[in-house]
C-alpha cells in the first residue's frame, strides 16, 4: 500500500511542471474571460462595399439608392462615411425597402455633425427580406460625397437622383448598443455555421469549443505526465 | 459485397480463386506492419499526432472557405486534376471552374480579402443565395488557366483529389471541408515527424520530444495553413521527414532501407513543391557524409546505397518532367516554374545582377552592411517579415494581433535565444558528435534562405509587391523545434521541464487567441 502511494507521488520536477501548468492555465483562463467581457459596438454585416474612396457625389436634396444593401435582421445602426467639404453634415434620412418598394426599416440623423463616419440609428418595421435597397436622402442644398467602391455599372451599382452610377456606396451595419463577446455568443454560433459545407450549422462552434477544450486537457495531461 | 453478406449470415462463400486465397494473408500482413509501425511510435508521439490533427481540424472549421492564403488557387488546381486527371495547363484561360468562381462570388470572397472591416456571409438570406446559386450545378471543370501555383508539381493535389472523389456530395463546400482534413492530417504527420526527430536527436530526454512537437502543433501560423487546402502542408511534412531520415541514417548508419526512404522522401518533396529544390545541396552533402561514414562496409555497397537513394529520388521526378512535356503538354519539364522564378530580365528591360541578389538576400535576414548601397527594405525584415509573420499575419495577410504582441514577443525571443545559447554551451560535448549532420542541415537552411532571396528580388522588382512570407521558412520546422527544446534545456536540469511546459502553454495560448482573433475577424 505504502509502495503504491510512493509510486503515485509526483517527483519534484513533476510538481514544478504541474505548478507551472496550473498557473499558466489560470492566467490563460483569466485573459480569455477579460477578453470576452470587453464591451464594444459589434458588427451586423455590410453591403460588402469597402470605404475605399468617395464613390458617389450627391447634390443636396437628392436621394442616393444602393441596391443589394444586404440589411441583416440584427442591424440597429448603419454607418456611412461622408464628405461635406468642411460644412456640417446635413440631415440624413435612410430607408430600406424590399423589391416591391415596401419600407422594411428607416432612420434619420439630424443635421449638424462633422464630416467623416456618421452613424444613423435605424428602426425596423419588418424582418429583412432577401433583397433590400437602401435609399439615403441628403438634406440641405450642398453636395456631399459618400465613400464606397468604384466599378463598372452593374445591377448592384448606386443610383443617384434616379440615374445609375458606377460604384457602390459602403454601408456598414452595427447591432444595438455595446456588447461583450460572451453576450454575442448566440449570434456568433449562428454566423459560424453559415457560408460553409451544408453539414455545418449552429452546432459547429459549440462542438469546436468542446473539441478545443479536449485538446487542451489532453495536452495538459500529456505535459504533466511526460515532463519529468 | 457478397462475401460480407455471407459472412454476417454465417455461411462463408467458397474462396476458390488464388487471389482471394491470398487476400486475407496480405491484408493481415499490412495490418500487422501498420500495427508494428504504430507500436514503434511512443504513446506521447501518438497523442501529439492526435492533438495536432484535432487542433488543425478545428482551425479548418474556424477559417471560412478559401480564406487561407492562396487556397483558391490550390483548390482550383486540385479540382482541375480531380476532374480531368491531369495538372492544369496554365495559360491565359479562366483560372477557376465556373463552380469555384460562383462560390467565390457568393461568399463575397473578393470583397473580404485584404479588407479587415469586411465580412463574408453573416445572414441567412446571404447563405440561402449561396446555396441556391450552387444548386444550379455550375461546371466543376474549368480551363486551368495560370495562377500563382499552376506550375507546381501535382503530388499534393493528387492526394487532395482522393477526398474530392470520396466526398458523398458534389457540393464544392463539402468537398473543400473534406479536403481541408487532408491538410490537417499532413500537419499532424509533420508534428509526429518533429517528435521522432527530437527523439533521434535527444534520446535521453523524452520530455523534450513532447515539448518540441507540441510547440510546433500549436504554432498558430502553422495551424492556420493546415486549416486550408494549401500545398505548403506537404512541403512542410516532406522537409521535416528529410531532416528526420538524414539524422536517423547519420546516427544509426546508412542502410539500403534508409537510402530508399531518403530517396522516396526527397522525391515526394520535389513533387510537392519546387521550393524543395533549395534543400537539395544540403541533402546531397548529407548523403555524401553518410556514404563516407559507411565506407568501412565496402565501397561497392556504399555506392549501391547512395546510388539507390539518388535513383529513387530522381526517377519519379524525371517521369514528372517527361509527362510535363509529352502527355500534359505543359511548357517545359518544370512547367515553366524554374524559368518563372529565376528570370533576371525585368519587364522594363533591366537586369537583376548577382550583386543585387546577394545584397537583397543578406538584407532579408541581417542588418545592412556599410558597403551595401541599396536599401531594399524600409523596415528590418528579420522582425517585420519573419518574426511578426510567424507570430501571426493571418488571412490573406489582412489581420494581425495588436502591435504590443509583436513588440513584446521580441523580448521573449531574446530570452529564448540566450537560454538556447546557454544550452548549447552546456551540451557542447553531446552536440559535438552530431555537428557534421547539423552542418548539412545548415546548408539546407542556407539553401532555403538563398532561394527565398533569389526569387524574392525578382518578384519584388518585376511586380512591385513584397514576396516574402514567414511560412516560407516553415520547411525548417524541425530546427524551430530544436530551438524551443534547447531554450527549455537552457533553464537547467531542474527547471527545464517546467520551462518546457510553460513554452508549450504559451504556444497553446498563442494559438487560442489567434483563433479568437480569427473568429472576431470573420464572424464578429
Amino acid at each position: 500500500m505504502s509502495k503504491a502511494v510512493q509510486k503515485t507521488r509526483p517527483t519534484g520536477s513533476q510538481m514544478r511542471v504541474r505548478i507551472v501548468l496550473g498557473l499558466a492555465l489560470a492566467a490563460v483562463a483569466g485573459a480569455l474571460i477579460l477578453d470576452a467581457s470587453g464591451r464594444a459596438p459589434r458588427g451586423a454585416g455590410s453591403d460588402h462595399a469597402a470605404s475605399a474612396l468617395f464613390a458617389a457625389n450627391v447634390p443636396g436634396g437628392e436621394i442616393v439608392c444602393q441596391p443589394d444593401a444586404f440589411l441583416s435582421d440584427d442591424a440597429a445602426r448603419v454607418q456611412i462615411q461622408i464628405g461635406t467639404f468642411g460644412r456640417p453634415v446635413p440631415d440624413l434620412r435612410v430607408t430600406f425597402v424590399d423589391l416591391a418598394g415596401t419600407p422594411v426599416a428607416s432612420g434619420a440623423l439630424p443635421a449638424g455633425g462633422r464630416e467623416g463616419l456618421v452613424t444613423i440609428p435605424i428602426k425596423r418595421t419588418r424582418r429583412a427580406p432577401a433583397s433590400t435597397t437602401a435609399c439615403l436622402h441628403i438634406g440641405g442644398s450642398s453636395p456631399v460625397e459618400l465613400a464606397g467602391e468604384a466599378g463598372p455599372i452593374i445591377p448592384g451599382s448606386e443610383v443617384v437622383g434616379g440615374r445609375q452610377q458606377p460604384g457602390r456606396v459602403s454601408l456598414t451595419y452595427f447591432r444595438a448598443g455595446e456588447e461583450s463577446w460572451s453576450s454575442l455568443l448566440p449570434e456568433l454560433t449562428r454566423r459560424f455555421g453559415l457560408g460553409k459545407a451544408a453539414f455545418f450549422g449552429d452546432w459547429t462552434l459549440p462542438v469546436a469549443v468542446l473539441m478545443l477544450l479536449g485538446v487542451w486537457v489532453a495536452a495538459a495531461r500529456l505535459l504533466s505526465g511526460e515532463l519529468t | 459485397m457478397n462475401t460480407s453478406v455471407a459472412t454476417t449470415s454465417g455461411t462463408r462463400p467458397p474462396l476458390d480463386t488464388e487471389s482471394s486465397r491470398r487476400r486475407p494473408g496480405r491484408l493481415s500482413r499490412v495490418r500487422r506492419g501498420a500495427r508494428d509501425l504504430l507500436r514503434r511510435v511512443p504513446r506521447a508521439g501518438r497523442i501529439c499526432f492526435a492533438i495536432a490533427f484535432i487542433n488543425a481540424a478545428i482551425w479548418g472549421w474556424v477559417v471560412p472557405p478559401f480564406q487561407v492564403p492562396d487556397e483558391i488557387a490550390h483548390f482550383g488546381y486540385a479540382q482541375y486534376l480531380a476532374e480531368s486527371g491531369k495538372p492544369p495547363p496554365g495559360g491565359p484561360h479562366a483560372q477557376y471552374s465556373p463552380q469555384e468562381q460562383l462560390a467565390l462570388e457568393r461568399l463575397f470572397f473578393f470583397q473580404v480579402i485584404g479588407r479587415p472591416q469586411q465580412r463574408g456571409i453573416l445572414t441567412t438570406n446571404e447563405d440561402r443565395a449561396l446555396r441556391s446559386a450552387l444548386a444550379a450545378h455550375p461546371s466543376p471543370l474549368g480551363q486551368g488557366g495560370d495562377t500563382s501555383i499552376t506550375n507546381q508539381p501535382p503530388l499534393y493535389y493528387a492526394i487532395e483529389a482522393i477526398p474530392y472523389w470520396l466526398s458523398p456530395s458534389q457540393d464544392i463546400l463539402t468537398r473543400l471541408a473534406l479536403m481541408r482534413l487532408v491538410s490537417a492530417l499532413l500537419a499532424a504527420c509533420t508534428v509526429l515527424a518533429v517528435f521522432m526527430f527530437l527523439r533521434e536527436l535527444l534520446p535521453g530526454s523524452p520530455w523534450t520530444w513532447t515539448v518540441g512537437a507540441l510547440a510546433v502543433a500549436f504554432q498558430p501560423t502553422f495551424a492556420f495553413l493546415a486549416a486550408g487546402v494549401q500545398g505548403d502542408n506537404l512541403l512542410f511534412l516532406t522537409s521535416t521527414l528529410t531532416f528526420l531520415m538524414l539524422l536517423r541514417a547519420f546516427k544509426r548508419g546508412l542502410t539500403m532501407r534508409r537510402a530508399v526512404a531518403i530517396g522516396a522522401i526527397v522525391a515526394a518533396g520535389l513533387l510537392a513543391k519546387l521550393t524543395f529544390i533549395a534543400l537539395l545541396p544540403g541533402i546531397a552533402l548529407a548523403i555524401l557524409l553518410l556514404a563516407w561514414r559507411a565506407l568501412p562496409e565496402g565501397r561497392a555497397r556504399v555506392l549501391k546505397m547512395a546510388g539507390t537513394a539518388v535513383a529513387v529520388a530522381a526517377i519519379p521526378v524525371a517521369l514528372y518532367a517527361l509527362l510535363n512535356v509529352t502527355v500534359w503538354n505543359r511548357s517545359s519539364p518544370t512547367a515553366g516554374a524554374i524559368s518563372g522564378a529565376t528570370a533576371s530580365v525585368l519587364p522594363g528591360g533591366g537586369v537583376i545582377t548577382l550583386h543585387q541578389t546577394l545584397d537583397y538576400t543578406w538584407e532579408l535576414y541581417l542588418p545592412r552592411l556599410w558597403f551595401m548601397h541599396h536599401a531594399y527594405f524600409s523596415e528590418y525584415p528579420l522582425w517585420n517579415t519573419w518574426l511578426n509573420g510567424s507570430i501571426g499575419h493571418f488571412g490573406w495577410l489582412d489581420y494581425t494581433f495588436p502591435g504590443w504582441v509583436y513588440t513584446d514577443a521580441r523580448y521573449l525571443v531574446y530570452a529564448l535565444a540566450a537560454l538556447a545559447l546557454a544550452a548549447v554551451v552546456q551540451l557542447r560535448r553531446r552536440i559535438k558528435p552530431v555537428l557534421p549532420i547539423f552542418a548539412c542541415f545548415a546548408v539546407m537552411a542556407v539553401g532555403l534562405l538563398g532561394a527565398i532571396g533569389y526569387a524574392g528580388i525578382r518578384y519584388r522588382m518585376s511586380s512591385g509587391y513584397p514576396f516574402e512570407q514567414a511560412r516560407y521558412l516553415f520547411p525548417l520546422l524541425a530546427l524551430y523545434a530544436v530551438f524551443i527544446v534547447l531554450a527549455a534545456r537552457g533553464a537547467g536540469r531542474r527547471w527545464g521541464p517546467a520551462l518546457g511546459a510553460a513554452l508549450v502553454l504559451l504556444a497553446m495560448a498563442h494559438g487560442l487567441f489567434a483563433e479568437t482573433l480569427t473568429i472576431s475577424r470573420y464572424y464578429g
